[in-house]
């Protein structure tokens, strides 16, 4: 985590003057920004909304790619073929398969939605930024890179290629060996980084900025979907990245998790199903936010029940953490579990049901426009009513049996993701205006609505008559022929339809008429009482929702923040209808001047995938190991670039911030870091757990020599305990203002750290090279499952400790020149987080040394 | 059929089992009979809802027309800035969510009746019964029979219940009998059990359901339904020995490394 507040003081001003006032793409100095027709402004920017549409364009992108995979998927299906038939071999084949499914699920969709969720969420809650502008463009560059990381895998001899679900074992090199099978998963991970980066910025963000009188519960419908989505990633992602570590390093480190015959391929199929399952809702509730926003919009309708919508969503998001099993019908599981898991999968469908029908009452009484952007969410909830009831056939257990592993899941899904997809296709048309400032044509918006969905419905629905056709299979029963060909001409349809959109899109920009502040009568939310496109800092003045209504108030009433504000006497509240540009130049000079534009994201990110396709090969040695150290270096070094860089955030001081009005941004964005952090060490040792007794719990000492004894870790367990009290010293001098009680408190801690790593290092020496009857060869981290869990979970635990070390390194120096005295919040971040290193040892050192 | 199903092990099945509803019988039966059910009342469902919506948005399609005297219902109408509400029509909202969930809860709890039969059967011996271990490799399937003998041919008797133990020696397969509705996952390091009742004799055709490797495609094995009397000539002729011609023209055989060997 790095550090946004601007602790060094050296706040850049630019003479500030109303750049509020101009549209974004004015051609002038936005805070140290350069102009949007500048190359360098896309690097260089931490805005939102900049960030937004490079989420939007790299996420149709990757569209593209995932689409065009999907082509020669289905050019492969035009007929039923026999091995190297056809334009796909077999190998080639389950590279397209798994590489389209998660290039459209991690690289397409869920970004996709997160570019409008940059875009608006801000918007609509009345916030300048995100609370962590920087970070908010290290997702984006993480994001970016990985998928560049995934598209490098395709050189590497072949990418991975089996399958999205990534089953072990044929997810371990002995049936994968290809360098770009590697490189995937290591894709994957720094798309997680990118994720979890994100989720915490969004979720400080969504808590503590939003507009004075906005409750939580009246975030607009988009929001609020949203925050949910935002809060099962973080802890549906951690799980996710256990996995990915686990795989790494069974693929890198030679590790045995997954090869091991008892409980390997199983354990890979719960940790990717507790991820899996949250993120089929991870993806389509955005998809529902949209639809609810867009439908008030047109129908001219307040949604019918809001609350019981929100209440089910809520539920949704709660119950998809206990659904994952569904996915293992056929796996050895007991009937009671599978009954159990029947009944929490039937529970999950029924707030469907009910949103479904709020959004269908929703049109009652309307005053309907078919727009393109309401074609596309009435569209999106027709497939979605089509893959809902397709879906109860799936939650029938008996008929799970058979389904299972068949054409019908494929249509099934495609129905629901897709379907949502469409939704937010429908998003692009109805921000286009907002975004662009430009209105984009409405007839070629409904050519393509009109193509989409029926190359839409020819493509996937022909999947239900064929559904006894083998999924991920290219030969299949002959009879099924003309049901896969009109599939296949659907999907080139629905291909057709996006070249409509993009020329759409593109020519808008060029000559469409301009748009409208508010160019769709009846839409009630914030990002339509700003111009089109809003200024850099969105708001003509502090958003505030006092007395039931959006205003905009010019003056800060707040008053502590540190900067020079300046109050220029009364206090103009305009309406929210038209205030786009009138008072604006009253609120030119209220605030510290916001920071906007900082490079390292872009470098650290850059450096992370150097690193990244060098660790890919790092077995492989020749130019992978060089690569893998260049690269480590650079986000070394970009970290501490970013850590030295100042940058100023200027925390809003009228703001709703329930429930956190308690604690400041970093400390509510450590938390939820350390809450996934949690979630990530609970499926190691999850893991640790179920192999173990998948093993026999007893017959576990036979894995283990008896060299391993309980010393080493009792010793560290001191160590840590000593440390964590060495921080909470440190804290203490720092109130004091004493710059030596720090310095020494601090040194004491790394001291105590490094001592712990020593001693780790010396028993884990030890280990490697032990010599007895049992283990001839030493006890390595390859020996066997026992030691795997107890070298990669406790390794995982080493590099947190590495991780704090080099933090405290880092703030030593800047000790000794005082940043602390008087100012103790840094080293309160700081304790957090190594408290929270200690804890977990406080687990790890009974599971691993003593049961 | 064999004996009584299990014993229902919770209240809910007794409830679904009540009155005969429940369909038994072999896996095809018993799917066709759900499948159909479902997949009639799904359509009726499905047209209901998706007619009712396109009529809804056809009947208040915006004309154009502000009707002046209207004032009091255009106040309603959302406007810029607001708090966000909800619009009344929650009665209507539950009644048709109280209906969906009776009938997708009722549609659930008819066939947990028969989930519990289907799986009852599983755990059931009966001395009229045959049980096979099928292993599947990259990239087919091996049978191995009570008296040792291999193949890579599966051959049953028709009318008879026929279990099977489902394994893998190397990645995660999953075998199913698409004509006989018999599917289970073949996992290194687990068994799996179920069965199925071939009616009919004739030859079917064994797949693989789970993404194992390249010849995926072409991870079948044949499956042969002999008459009873014909199957206890062939089973008593069998030998421990394996028996490697018997593979037919396997076509994903030329892509796979090896045809197995190497079980424990
Ligand atoms: C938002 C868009 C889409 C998403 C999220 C999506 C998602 C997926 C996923 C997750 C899979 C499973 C991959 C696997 O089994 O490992 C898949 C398979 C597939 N998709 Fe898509 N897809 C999308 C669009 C498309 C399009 C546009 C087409 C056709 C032109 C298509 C055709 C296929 C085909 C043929 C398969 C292989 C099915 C199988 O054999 O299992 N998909 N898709
Ligand atoms: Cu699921
Ligand atoms: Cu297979």
């Amino acid at each position: 985590m790095t550090d946004d507040t601007p602790d060094d003081g050296s706040i850049e001003t630019d003479g500030g003057h109303a750049t509020e006032e101009l549209p974004a793409g004015e051609d002038h100095d936005d805070h140290g920004l350069p102009p949007m027709s500048s190359v360098k402004r896309w690097f260089l920017t931490t805005n939102h909304k900049d960030i937004g549409i490079l989420y939007i364009g790299t996420a149709l992108f990757f569209l593209v790619f995932g689409g065009i995979l999907a082509l020669l998927m289905r050019i492969q299906l035009w007929a039923p073929r026999a091995p190297g038939e056809g334009l796909l071999g077999p190998l080639a084949y389950n590279q397209a398969v798994s590489a389209h499914g998660l290039l459209m699920v991690f690289w397409f969709i869920s970004p996709f939605a997160f570019g409008f969720a940059n875009y608006v969420v801000p918007l609509q809650i009345g916030a300048k930024d995100l609370a962590f502008p920087r970070l908010n463009a290290l997702s984006y560059w993480l994001y970016l890179f990985s998928g560049l990381l995934f598209g490098v895998s395709f050189f590497q001899k072949a990418t991975f290629s089996g399958g999205w679900t990534m089953y072990a074992p044929l997810n371990i090199p002995a049936y994968t060996p290809e360098v770009g099978a590697t490189t995937a998963i290591l894709a994957l991970v720094m798309f997680v980084a990118s994720v979890t980066v994100s989720s915490v910025n969004f979720l400080t963000t969504m808590h503590r900025w939003r507009a004075e009188d906005l409750r939580l519960r009246d975030l607009p419908l988009f929001s609020s979907s949203i925050l949910l989505t935002v809060w099962m990633m973080l802890f549906a992602f951690a799980a996710l990245l256990a996995a990915l570590i686990v795989l790494s390093a069974d693929r890198l480190l030679g590790t045995t998790y997954f090869v091991t015959q008892e409980g390997g391929s199983l354990l890979w199929a719960h940790l990717f199903w507790f991820f899996g399952h949250p993120e089929v809702y991870i993806v389509f509730f955005p998809a529902l936010g949209v639809m609810a926003e867009v439908f008030q919009t047109f129908t001219g309708k307040r949604i019918v029940g809001r609350k019981w919508f929100v209440a089910a969503m809520v539920l949704v998001a709660l119950q998809s953490f206990v659904v994952w099993m569904h996915h293992m019908f056929l796996t050895a599981i007991n009937l009671q579990i599978k009954t159990l898991f029947m009944a929490t999968t039937i529970g999950i469908s029924l707030p469907f049901d009910l949103m479904v029908f709020a959004l269908i009452y929703t049109l009652i009484k309307g005053r309907i426009r078919f727009t393109t952007p309401f074609l596309f969410s009435f569209g999106a909830l027709l497939l979605f009513i089509i893959g809902g009831i397709t879906g109860v056939f799936l939650g029938a257990v008996v008929l799970d049996y058979e389904f299972r592993g068949t054409y019908w899941v494929v249509a099934h899904f495609h129905y629901v993701m897709v379907g949502g997809a469409t939704a937010l296709f429908g998003a692009l048309y109805y921000w286009y205006p907002k975004i662009t400032g430009k209105m984009y044509d409405e007839f070629l918006g409904k050519v393509h609505f009109a193509l989409y969905f029926v190359g839409f419905n020819l493509l996937y629905f022909p999947m239900f008559l064929a559904w006894q056709t083998p999924r991920r299979v290219f030969d299949y029963n002959p009879a099924y022929t003309p049901w896969h060909r009109l599939a296949t001409i659907g999907g080139f349809i629905l291909a057709v339809s996006f070249l409509v959109m993009f020329y759409n899109l593109y020519r808008s920009l060029q000559t469409g008429a301009d748009a409208d502040d508010n160019p769709w009568e009846y839409s009630s939310t914030a990002e339509w009482a700003i111009s089109s496109p809003p200024p850099l800092e969105n708001f003509p003045g502090l958003p505030s929702y006092k007395g039931g209504k959006l205003n905009f108030v010019s003056k800060v009433t707040g008053g502590a923040t540190d900067g020079g504000e300046v109050t220029d006497g009364g206090t103009a509240v305009a309406t929210a209808a038209g205030a786009g540009h009138g008072t604006a130049a009253a609120t030119a000079h209220e605030e510290e001047h916001a920071s906007h534009a900082s490079f390292w994201p872009f470098l650290l990110s850059l450096a992370g995938f150097l690193t990244f396709v060098g660790v890919s090969g790092i077995n492989k040695g020749g130019l992978y190991t060089p690569l893998a150290a260049v690269g480590g270096l650079g986000v070394a070094g970009s970290l501490v670039g970013m850590a030295r860089e100042p940058f100023t955030v200027p925390s809003p001081e009228l703001a709703e911030k329930w429930p956190f009005d308690g604690v400041e941004d970093m400390k509510l964005g450590m938390w939820i870091f350390l809450a996934s952090d949690v979630v990530l060490f609970g499926a190691f040792i999850g893991s640790y757990l179920f192999m173990r007794v998948a093993e026999g719990w007893r017959n576990w000492h036979h894995l283990i020599p008896a060299d391993h004894v309980v010393m080493p870790g009792l010793i560290n367990t001191y160590l840590l305990l000593t440390s964590s009290f060495a921080v909470v010293l440190a804290m203490v001098a720092a109130e004091r203002g004493s710059n030596k009680g720090v310095v020494a408190s601090l040194v004491a801690t790394l001291a105590l750290g490094i001592g712990f790593l020593i001693n780790k290092g010396i028993e884990w020496q030890h280990l490697f090279h032990v010599h007895s009857e049992a283990f001839p060869e030493g006890w390595e981290l390859s020996t066997n499952i026992a030691s795997s869990t107890f070298y990669l979970t406790t390794g995982l635990h080493g590099a947190h400790v590495i991780v704090g070390l080099l933090i405290t390194l880092y703030m030593i120096p800047r000790a000794w020149r005082g940043a602390y005295s008087g100012n103790d919040k840094p080293i309160e971040y700081f304790g957090l987080y190594w408290h929270f290193v200690d804890i977990v040892w406080l687990f790890l050192f009974p599971l691993f040394y003593i049961l | 059929m064999t004996g009584e199903p299990a014993v229902p092990e919770t209240a809910l099945g007794l409830v679904a089992q009540a009155g005969g509803l429940v369909p038994r019988g072999t896996r095809v039966e018993v799917f066709n009979r759900i499948y159909w059910v479902f997949l009639i009342l799904g359509t009726l469902v499905g047209i209901v809802v998706i007619s009712y919506m396109l009529w809804k948005a056809y009947k208040y399609r915006d004309t154009g027309e502000r009707p002046a005297e209207d004032e009091d219902e255009d106040d309603d109408r959302p406007t810029l800035g607001e708090l966000p509400t909800g619009s009344g029509g929650g009665k209507k909202l539950f009644l048709s969510f109280a209906l969906s969930t009776i009938i997708v809860v009722s549609l659930i709890l008819w066939t947990y009746g028969t989930l519990l039969y289907v799986e009852g059967k599983t755990t059931q011996d009966s001395a009229d019964q045959i049980e096979v271990t099928v292993e599947g490799y990259q990239f087919g399937w091996r049978f191995i029979y009570p008296n040792g003998h291999r193949s890579t041919t599966l051959r049953v008797p028709e009318d008879k219940t026929v279990k099977l133990k489902v394994t893998s020696t190397d990645v995660f397969h999953n075998f199913g009998i698409p004509e006989l509705k018999v599917k289970s996952d073949a996992i290194p390091g687990q068994e799996t059990e179920t069965w199925f009742v071939a009616e009919e004799t004739g030859n079917y055709t064994a797949k693989c359901y789970e993404l194992c490797g390249s010849g995926h495609s072409y991870m079948q094995a044949d499956v042969i339904v002999m008459e009873q009397s014909e199957y206890q000539d062939w089973y008593s002729q069998t030998t421990p020995a394996p028996e490697e011609n018997d593979s037919g023209p396997e076509s994903g055989e030329g892509e796979s490394t090896e045809t197995g060997g190497e079980s424990e």
